[in-house]
C-alpha cells in the first residue's frame, strides 16, 4: 500500500486551513490503521485484513483528468433528475425536472477552493476515532453539496450516479456528499452504484445530511450489479422536528460494502426508518450498522433488515437505539431476518438497545435460520420443484421489504433491478 | 384410480399406518374417519410426498406405484391434497403462486401456459363461482388468513387446479356453515365420473353435504370398518368404540 500523504498534499494545496485539517486527519489514520476486528464497530468486518487480502498496492487516485461517462449506464424509462459522479469525481448536473433557482449544487472540489464555502463544512472535517473518516478527511478532493431551498418539492427523484472506469483499478477513493434539505422540502433520493470493468478498487464515501424542519428525504441506496468494488458509506444525518428520513438499502452486488447510518433524531416529531435487503452470493461480505439516536422526546424510528446467504458469503447487521433520558415517548423498532443457506455462509446479528429515558416504546428482534420445510413441501405439493419453491420462498422473503418502499415508480425500480439479480442466482 | 396395499408408514420409530389397505376406484368419493391418532393425516401426507416417515407398501395412482415418486411429480400426475394448516409464505403473492403452480401443471401435461390475463379471468370465474372473496388472491399466501380464509383458498386452488385426485385433510376442522358450504360445494362441483375424493374428517357434519360413497373408520393405522355414509351418522351417535366395538 502507498497512500502517499506527501505528494497528494503538494498536487491538491489549497487553503491553509484545509491543508492544517488534512495534515492531522492524516496522522490519526496513521496512527490508528485501517479498522481490524479489536474495535468493536468492525468487530465481525476485519478491514485491515479484506484490504491486504485484496489489494497489493492501494494508491490514492489522481485528480480527474476525464469527463465523458459511459451513457448506457442511466437508468431508461424511468424519469429523473441526475447527478453524475465518475470515480468520486462531480461531472455532470441535469435537473431538467425541477426549478433550478431552488436547487443549489455545487463541486466539492470548487468548494473546497473557497474560504467562503468551506467554513460552511469545516466544521464536517471534526471527527471521532472512525479511521476511514480520518482518511477521507485527509484525502478528500470531490463530491457534491445539495442545498434545496425551503418549501421546495421535487417534482421527480434525484438519482446520484457513482460510475467507475478502469482509471480506479487499484485506487482509493476519498470524496463526500453533503445534502441539506430547507424547511418543509421534499426529495426522492437514488444513490446507484455501477462499476463499468470487473476491477478491484475502494471507495470511501462520507455522507453528511441536514433534514430541517417538516422537510422528507427518502434516500435508495442500489448497489445491485455483481462487481469488485469495496465500499464504505458513513452517513450522518441530523433530523429535525416534524422531518422523516428513510433509507432503503439494496445490498447487492459489490465483493465488500459496509454501510453506517449514523441518524440524530434532535427534535420532536422526527423520525428515520432504515430499511434494506441483502442477497450475498461467492465470497461477498457486507455489511450494515445503524446508530439511531433518539436525543428528543416524540421520535420514531424503525429497522427492517432481510439477508440471505449462499456459498461462502457474509452478512452482519448491527442496529443500536440509543435513547436519551430527555427522549420521553419514544417509539424505536428494529427486526433482521436471516436465511443461511449454505455450510460455508453466516450471518452475525447484533442489535443494542441503550435506553435512558423510563417512558418508551422499543423492541428488537432478530432471527437466523434456513428456509422452513413446511413451506417448500406446501408449494411442491402444489406441482413446483425444489428449485422453483426454493426461489418463490426466498424472494418472497426479501420481496416483504421492498413492499416497504412507498414510492411507486423506486418501487417498481428497485423490484427489477432486484429480480434481473435473483434470476442469476443459484438457488 | 388409486390402490393402496399393506401401506406401513412410521415416524421417528412410532408406527402409525399398519398394512393399510384401500382402493378407490375413479369417480368415488371416500370418507375416512377416525380418532385423534388414528393415522389420517399420515396417510394424506405420505400419499403427497412429505418426507421423514419410513414406509413400506405400495401405492398406485393410476397403475404406478407413487411411493418413490418426487412429490412434484405427484402433484403434475393429478393428486391434490388439501391441507389441514396451510402455511404460511410471507412475500409470496397468492395470485403468482397460484399462476404459477398452474402452469407447471399444465407444463408436465405438455399444455401450453396460460398468460396473467387468461389466469386472472380463471381466477374471477371460479372464485365467484364459489363466492370466494378474489381479494384474498393478492393477499401474501396464507398470511393473516383466517382460518376459514385459508381452508377456502385450499378449495379455490384445487377448483383452478382441477386434480384426478383430491385428498381433504380435515379441511371442514374449525371451520362455521358458511365456510364448510364453501368447501362441499367446491367438492361437489367438481365432483364427476372421472374424478375422485378422499376426504379425511372428525365429524360427519361434512359429509351431510358431500355424500361419501363409501365411508371408512381408521383406527390405530389400519381401517375397521367399512360402510356407505349412513356409517357417519352412527359414528357420530354411538362414537368410535361403539362402532368398532360392535363389529
Amino acid at each position: 500500500m502507498n497512500l502517499n500523504f506527501e505528494k497528494f498534499q503538494k498536487t491538491n494545496l489549497g487553503l491553509k486551513k484545509l491543508n492544517d485539517l488534512r495534515s492531522l486527519s492524516f496522522k490519526k489514520f496513521e496512527t490508528l490503521g485501517f479498522p481490524t476486528r479489536r474495535q468493536e464497530n468492525w468487530k465481525y468486518t476485519d478491514l485491515k485484513n479484506i484490504i491486504s487480502n485484496n489489494f497489493s498496492d492501494l494508491q490514492i487516485i489522481e485528480n480527474q483528468k476525464e469527463s465523458k461517462f459511459n451513457s448506457k449506464f442511466l437508468i431508461k424509462n424511468f424519469e429523473h433528475n441526475r447527478i453524475v459522479l465518475l470515480n468520486g469525481h462531480f461531472i455532470e448536473k441535469n435537473l431538467s425536472f425541477e426549478d433550478q433557482k431552488k436547487i443549489n449544487i455545487k463541486s466539492l472540489n470548487t468548494a473546497l477552493k473557497s474560504e467562503k464555502d468551506f467554513d460552511e463544512i469545516k466544521n464536517y472535517f471534526n471527527d471521532d476515532d472512525n479511521s476511514m473518516i480520518s482518511l477521507n478527511h485527509a484525502f478528500v478532493n470531490d463530491g457534491i453539496i445539495i442545498d434545496v431551498d425551503d418549501k421546495y418539492l421535487f417534482n421527480k427523484p434525484l438519482i446520484i450516479y457513482n460510475l467507475f472506469d478502469k482509471v480506479v483499478e487499484n485506487k482509493i477513493i476519498n470524496n463526500k456528499v453533503f445534502i441539506s434539505l430547507g424547511k418543509g422540502s421534499s426529495l426522492n433520493l437514488v444513490d446507484f452504484y455501477k462499476s463499468e470493468h470487473n476491477i478491484k478498487f475502494f471507495n470511501n464515501t462520507v455522507h453528511n445530511y441536514t433534514i430541517k424542519k417538516n422537510s422528507i428525504l427518502k434516500k435508495f441506496s442500489i448497489n445491485s450489479s455483481i462487481d469488485s468494488s469495496y465500499n464504505y458509506n458513513s452517513t450522518k444525518i441530523k433530523s429535525y422536528s416534524n422531518s422523516i428520513f428513510e433509507n432503503f438499502i439494496l445490498s447487492l452486488g459489490p465483493n465488500f460494502i459496509k454501510n453506517e447510518i449514523h441518524c440524530n433524531l434532535l427534535e420532536k416529531f422526527s423520525s428515520c426508518f432504515v430499511n434494506g435487503i441483502m442477497l450475498l452470493t461467492g465470497n461477498q461480505h457486507h455489511e450494515l450498522k445503524t446508530n439511531i439516536n433518539h436525543k428528543f422526546e416524540n421520535c420514531k424510528s424503525s429497522q427492517l433488515v432481510k439477508s440471505v446467504l449462499l456459498d461462502n458469503s457474509n452478512g452482519t447487521y448491527q442496529g443500536k437505539i440509543y435513547v436519551d433520558k430527555c427522549a420521553q415517548k419514544t417509539n424505536g423498532y428494529q427486526l433482521s431476518k436471516a436465511l443461511v443457506l449454505s455450510e460455508g455462509s453466516g450471518f452475525n446479528s447484533k442489535p443494542e438497545l441503550e435506553i435512558y429515558a423510563d417512558d418508551v416504546k422499543c423492541s428488537h428482534g432478530s432471527t437466523t435460520g434456513n428456509i422452513d420445510e413446511n413451506s417448500i413441501f406446501y408449494l411442491m405439493s402444489r406441482g413446483l420443484t425444489k428449485d422453483q419453491a426454493n426461489k418463490m420462498i426466498v424472494e418472497g422473503f426479501l420481496n416483504e421489504v421492498i413492499e416497504t418502499i412507498t414510492e411507486p415508480s423506486i418501487k417498481r425500480l428497485v423490484a427489477e433491478l432486484f429480480i434481473e439479480r435473483i434470476n442469476k442466482v443459484n438457488l | 384410480m388409486l390402490d393402496i396395499s399393506n401401506l406401513s408408514a412410521s415416524i421417528e420409530g412410532k408406527n402409525i399406518l399398519k398394512n393399510f389397505n384401500l382402493k378407490i376406484k375413479t369417480g368415488e368419493v371416500h370418507a375416512i374417519m377416525g380418532p385423534n391418532g388414528s393415522g389420517k393425516s399420515t396417510l394424506a401426507n405420505v400419499l403427497s410426498g412429505k418426507k421423514g416417515y419410513k414406509i413400506e407398501g405400495k401405492a398406485f395412482f393410476e397403475g404406478e406405484d407413487i411411493l418413490n415418486t418426487p412429490i412434484e411429480e405427484r402433484a403434475q400426475k393429478g393428486i391434490f391434497l388439501a391441507f389441514q394448516y396451510p402455511t404460511e409464505i410471507p412475500g409470496v403473492n397468492t395470485n403468482n403462486f397460484l399462476k404459477t403452480s398452474l402452469n407447471t401443471i399444465r407444463k408436465s401435461k405438455g399444455l401450453k401456459e396460460i398468460d396473467t390475463l387468461e389466469f386472472l379471468k380463471l381466477v374471477k370465474e371460479k372464485s365467484k363461482k364459489l363466492k370466494i372473496e378474489e381479494k384474498i388472491l393478492s393477499r401474501q399466501l396464507n398470511v393473516g388468513f383466517s382460518g376459514g380464509e385459508k381452508k377456502k383458498n385450499e378449495i379455490l386452488q384445487m377448483t383452478i387446479l382441477e386434480p384426478k385426485l383430491g385428498i381433504l385433510d380435515e379441511t371442514d376442522s374449525g371451520l362455521d356453515i358458511d365456510a364448510l358450504r364453501v368447501v362441499s360445494d367446491g367438492v361437489n362441483s367438481l365432483r364427476n365420473k372421472n374424478r375422485s375424493f378422499l376426504i379425511i374428517t372428525h365429524y360427519q357434519r361434512l359429509l351431510d353435504y358431500i355424500k361419501p360413497d363409501f365411508v371408512h373408520v381408521l383406527v390405530d393405522g389400519n381401517i375397521v370398518k367399512t360402510g356407505s355414509s349412513n356409517l357417519a351418522h352412527e359414528l357420530e351417535k354411538d362414537g368410535y368404540e361403539g362402532v368398532t366395538s360392535a363389529k
